[in-house]
């Protein structure tokens, strides 16, 4: 569960801390500094291959535009190639950002939806600057806010300002929007979920596996605050449920095991389930960079090329 | 009703307050964290706020009661028998029925008194009636019942016991049960009814007030019967201030034998005697005419039987025979009057017997202790305290100690083992009744003791044998009850060849007849001695003839004036706190409750405990 998130974090300075992050100013700068931060490293990373700019070379044919031509190419094989840039197709990403009250917990200083909305925003600037659609729906219970898809320049300061301006909604119910928003999608795409999937796991799955009806790709980041993953309290305390404000009693010394064991149960049972459907699954600690959830979605992006 | 023998203890239940106050302003002391994942955390085994709540108040309960109870510990509660003080206030008219109130028109007058004083009892009060001779009967209960009360009255006749004022009063008072109100004496104030070794008391919020019925001027008595010499002699005295003619009539089973006829000067006393002719059984009485005084005391009997056969009771480890064998053949050899009843018992059934079933025993010999329980010591040193002989043989199945706690206060001899050495014995007194028969030591000489025990006795306990080397073999003590006997070896054939030699038998024949000496040959009885006699005359006693007679005190109609009478009952009220303080001591050393409360308190802290560490 942690261990791929925060267990086995690599210790590349060039991950900026998400704590760090939240301090710099714009959303719009924030995501830059991620994604290009992530993008110049990837010559050196592990995940070479994944570059959004790579090209083939084809011969000239009748009719292309002369600017494509390689003269360079020309010059050493004295042939007319033209340099066929990357993806002019056009993949429609739907990033689905989770803002229920629940998500509006965090034990060091950066809540669950602060996290979920960098990573929103790195992810609609990876998208975008790889031309890709990208859309943005917030919501709790039920949808709170619907950017559609774009791939415009201007359209990507539409789903910063979104993201920016929003605020923590109420309870979490995460099957109710999702099926709406499976039946709202007309074309095939990419759907990211980012929650905190504190639902009824089978609602959830039951509504992802709507998306993958509809022959979407969906990779879910189910976010998670250090203090959930390893429940570190020390002294009874009166827990209260920042959702619906009851309260429970609790030793900490007494309950952490079966909270523990209930917690493993639930991302196990996640794993295994949304994996049957071909749903890409991380499991992400708040408190690790972002930039392991933006190589999931690459990752999962490359697949899907 | 509840009271307590210590109240002042009870200010500690004032420190319940302090886990109250606790609760009340430092109950929230645990911090409220908001948790989102809630969904898992609900599956451990949390507790909800409100059965939290629920069980705080739980753990408040177990604290407060655990407080309270060790408060009334200490304050040592009991259940008094009486009841609520705020109940109606009663009037209780006591009666005197004594033999004093058997003089002509005495009794009439002091119903009659009896009978105003019902009547003009405050509308307010309950009534209640007592007859008291030598302890008061309550023949109707304090009630607003008076014409019962007047019916009960008319039922009663003088009797022929003694007066006793102080335990007359003890009983109405104890009849009150906490009530106010007033006693009313019905009396002829006679001055031998003050009993000044009596500890009753009566309480202050009772008054005494008394109604005088008056004496007769003049009264012959029959102050005692006895044989001498082959005479019956007989005791008459004059409690008259002028001379008086009568004459004693004598009759053996209600047969006359002679009649002496008497004159007496102003409280003069004579002696009438008549010979007996022989006769040597039969219930003898003395009767005069006396028709101005007390008819009472017109009579007395006594009783020519010869002793009757001693009762020995053998208390043994487990009763079996075999266990004082040489004892009881010894006995065995004795027939007639002159014989002995023998009865082994267990240390255990001793202690389940009544002091009425060790009435008709006149020794115990004690040969084992096992068994022997607390009530079985309290019979022991009744049994001696009421005239009964005991004989303790120091052998191996007797503890010293118990045998010491039972007769502390009464008998001050005590014993040890020592080293087994070969001993011999011989009379230190060869005139003691128990050593007469053998007119020397030559016989007991042969005796051989292989284990004795070292006797401890008093200054003022006679040492009546001793072994060769000096120290008391046999020890009497005589208390102001029976004699008491500790032989230092044992009577069945284990640390001595006694039982084999023939001075074992004459040794023990004359030592339970000495022993049993006192109570044997007691054959008058007062009335109010027996349950079973409350009237003067020849009664049966588990198979003896007795004779019981009015207290001769009774005979003499002295009066105290109602002032010295009320004297003494301020004295009494002067002793009632002490005395109420010590029957309080008494009851709630009998009820033992503190010991609840503690085992109770220990209860609550235990399953405060087991909740508390639930709670975190």
């Amino acid at each position: 569960m942690s261990a791929q998130a925060a267990g086995k974090r690599p210790a590349e300075l060039r991950f900026l801390d998400p704590a760090v992050l939240a301090r710099l100013g714009t959303l719009e700068l924030k995501a830059r500094a991620v994604v290009e931060g992530l993008l110049s490293g990837l010559h050196r990373s592990p995940y070479k291959g994944f570059s959004v700019e790579f090209a083939e070379y084809r011969q000239y044919l009748p009719g292309d535009d002369l600017s494509t031509i390689d003269w360079k190419v020309y010059a050493r094989t004295d042939r007319h190639y033209v340099k066929k840039f990357e993806e002019e197709t056009n993949v429609n990403c739907h990033l689905l950002l989770d803002v229920s009250a629940s998500m509006g917990y965090g034990s060091q200083g950066l809540t669950k939806l602060e996290y979920g909305g960098l990573l929103a925003s790195s992810l609609a600037f990876l998208m975008h600057r790889q031309r890709d659609a990208v859309g943005l729906t917030t919501f709790d219970d039920a949808i709170v806010t619907m950017v559609p898809p774009s791939a415009r320049p201007s359209h990507l300061r539409s789903i910063l300002v979104t993201l920016d301006q929003m605020t923590l909604g109420h309870k979490t119910d995460v099957s109710k929007p999702l099926h709406l928003m499976a039946d709202g999608i007309g074309k095939r795409g990419l759907v990211v979920l980012i929650s905190d999937l504190l639902d009824e796991p089978d609602r959830v799955v039951d509504g992802l596996r709507h998306f993958r009806f509809r022959g979407s790709e969906v990779i879910v980041f189910h976010l998670i605050d250090p203090a959930e993953l390893t429940f570190p309290f020390e002294r009874a305390a009166r827990f209260r449920d920042i959702e619906l404000g009851d309260e429970v009693m609790a030793v900490p010394s007494v309950v952490r095991q079966e909270y523990l064991d209930a917690l493993q149960a639930a991302v196990d049972r996640y794993k295994r389930e949304l994996g049957s459907e071909g749903i890409d699954y991380r499991l992400i600690d708040t408190s690790t960079p972002l930039d392991f959830a933006l190589v999931s979605y690459l990752s999962t992006r490359g697949r899907r090329r | 009703m509840p009271a307590f023998l210590s109240p002042l203890f009870l200010i500690g239940v004032a420190a319940a307050a302090i886990p109250i106050a606790i609760h009340l302003f430092y109950r929230r002391t645990e911090p409220v964290i908001d948790f989102a994942a809630m969904r898992y955390l609900r599956r451990a085994p949390v507790e909800h706020s409100r059965r939290r709540r629920l069980r705080e108040l739980v753990l408040l309960a177990l604290r407060v009661t655990a407080l309270v109870l060790l408060a009334l510990a200490f304050a040592r509660p009991y259940f008094s028998d009486a009841v609520a003080a705020g109940s109606a206030p009663a009037t209780m008219v006591l009666i005197d029925t004594s033999a004093s109130l058997s003089a002509p028109g005495r009794f009439e007058e002091a119903r009659a008194r009896a009978r105003q004083a019902i009547q003009g009892a405050p509308a307010t009060h309950a009534i209640g009636l007592a007859a008291f001779a030598q302890a008061s009967d309550v023949i109707a209960p304090v009630s607003q019942d008076r014409a019962g009360a007047l019916a009960a009255l008319a039922q009663v006749t003088p009797g022929a016991g003694a007066t006793r004022y102080r335990a007359a009063l003890q009983g109405a008072a104890d009849a009150f049960k906490g009530r106010s109100g007033r006693i009313v004496v019905v009396t002829d104030l006679q001055q031998s009814g003050w009993d000044a070794a009596s500890d009753s008391s009566i309480p202050q919020a009772i008054g005494v007030e008394v109604q005088d019925v008056g004496a007769p001027e003049a009264n012959l008595g029959v102050m005692s019967l006895r044989v001498d010499g082959g005479d019956a002699v007989a005791v008459i005295q004059s409690f008259s201030s002028r001379a008086e003619a009568d004459q004693v009539i004598f009759s053996v089973d209600d047969r006359r034998i002679g009649a002496v006829p008497l004159t007496l000067g102003p409280g003069a006393t004579v002696e009438a005697r008549v010979p007996l002719d022989g006769v040597a059984s039969g219930a003898l009485s003395a009767t005069i005419t006396d028709r101005d005084g007390y008819t009472a005391d017109n009579v007395r009997y006594a009783v020519l039987d010869a002793a009757d056969a001693v009762s020995l009771m053998a208390v043994t480890a487990t009763g079996h025979p075999s266990e004082a064998l040489y004892l009881e053949r010894a006995l065995a050899v004795a027939e007639g009057t002159r014989g002995f009843r023998f009865r082994p018992v267990s240390g255990t059934a001793f202690s389940a017997l009544t002091p009425e079933a060790l009435q008709q025993v006149g020794v115990i010999a004690v040969l084992g202790t096992r068994g022997i329980a607390q009530r079985g010591r309290e019979r022991l040193a009744e049994f001696v305290r009421g005239g009964g002989g005991l004989l303790v043989a120091a052998g191996p199945d007797v503890d010293p100690a118990i045998l010491k706690e039972a007769l502390a206060g009464v008998v001050q001899t005590s014993w040890a083992l020592r080293p087994a050495t070969e001993l011999t014995f011989a009379p230190d007194d060869s005139r003691h009744p128990v050593f007469r028969v053998f007119g020397g030591a030559g016989t007991l000489g042969h005796v051989g003791f292989a284990r004795a025990v070292r006797i401890t006795s008093p200054a003022a306990a006679s040492v009546i044998a001793r072994y060769s080397d000096g120290s008391p073999a046999l020890v009497e003590e005589r208390t102001t009850g029976g004699r008491v006997m500790v032989f230092g070896s044992d009577l069945n054939y284990r640390w001595n060849d006694f039982p084999l030699q023939p001075a074992f038998v004459p040794f023990i024949h004359e030592t339970v007849r000495y022993l049993a000496s006192p109570r044997a040959s007691r054959t008058d009885y007062l009335v109010g001695e027996l349950q079973a006699a409350s009237a003067p005359g020849i009664v049966d006693l588990q198979g003896r003839r007795v004779a019981v007679n009015p207290d001769p005190r009774e005979s003499d109609p002295t009066r105290m004036a109602a002032e010295t009478f009320q004297a003494g009952i301020s004295r009494l009220n002067a002793a009632a706190a002490q005395v109420a303080e010590s029957r309080a001591q008494q009851q709630e050393d009998r009820q033992f409750l503190w010991w609840y409360g503690l085992l109770l308190m220990v209860v609550s802290l235990a399953a405060e405990g087991a909740i508390g560490r639930r709670l975190g």
